[in-house]
């Protein structure tokens, strides 16, 4: 068993840092597949008032538990060759990255479910919370849907 | 038999609470006990939605809570 590994980076996840990361999977040549999910926040507007950043803030002994159990349960469930995964603390405006979820595997099927099912299981099980700043000092708390 | 627990509150509860962590002292009891003698506390926590985690598992409210437990009262997640 893998220790947990710390997920989080403090504000948004750069595109450098993804391009960077893509390039590192150049040397693994079994792969035939990758699939990426990038969560970015998303400008709502409520009520006439429109979403500037997120403050994210996590349990973060728990969260990254959570994300390690999630790691085993997907590597178990689906033939994949790796798996990344960080998520943003911090701020984190309007069109930046909060989450970078990355599988691979030799051939595509595999990725593209083992993706979803990540990503949904990152959004149910793991305490992460967000609060929404709006252009006018105000905020509200953010919810999955 | 008193128990000494460390309870963490997060997001819009630890809004309500005022803090993110504090020590309290209670009786032997479970999740729904003690989330009933916070709520007295803290009566804003009445209107809000959260789990309630014992060492980093959720527990439901019929749980009971060990001595020297890290509690936390964890609202809806917003990861992603």
């Amino acid at each position: 068993m893998n220790k947990p590994k710390n997920v989080f980076i403090q504000g948004p996840i750069s595109p450098g840092f993804i391009a960077d990361s893509i390039a590192k999977h150049q040397t693994k040549t079994s792969i035939g597949a990758h699939n990426i999910f990038l969560g970015q926040v998303r400008a709502d507007t409520i009520q006439d008032k429109t979403v500037r950043s997120i403050i994210y803030s996590a349990y973060e002994e728990m969260a990254n538990k959570a994300f390690h159990a999630i790691r085993e349960r997907i590597f178990a469930q689906y033939a994949i060759t790796c798996m990344h995964i960080y998520h943003s603390l911090g701020h984190v405006k309007a069109g930046e990255i909060c989450l970078f979820v990355f599988v691979s595997a030799p051939h595509r099927k595999v990725v593209l479910e083992a993706l979803e099912a990540l990503v949904e299981a990152i959004k149910a099980e793991v305490p992460v919370f967000g609060k929404e700043l709006f252009d006018n000092e105000t905020h509200q708390w953010k919810v999955n849907q | 038999m008193n128990h000494e627990l460390h309870i963490k509150y997060f997001g819009q509860i630890a809004e309500i609470t005022g803090k993110s962590f504090e020590i309290i002292s209670v009786d032997a009891i479970s999740i729904a006990q003690l989330v009933n003698h916070l709520t007295e506390f803290y009566p804003g926590l009445r209107d809000q939605e959260f789990k309630v985690a014992v060492d980093h598992q959720i527990k439901d409210r019929a749980s009971q809570i060990t001595q020297d437990a890290e509690i936390a009262l964890l609202p809806p997640f917003a990861g992603g």
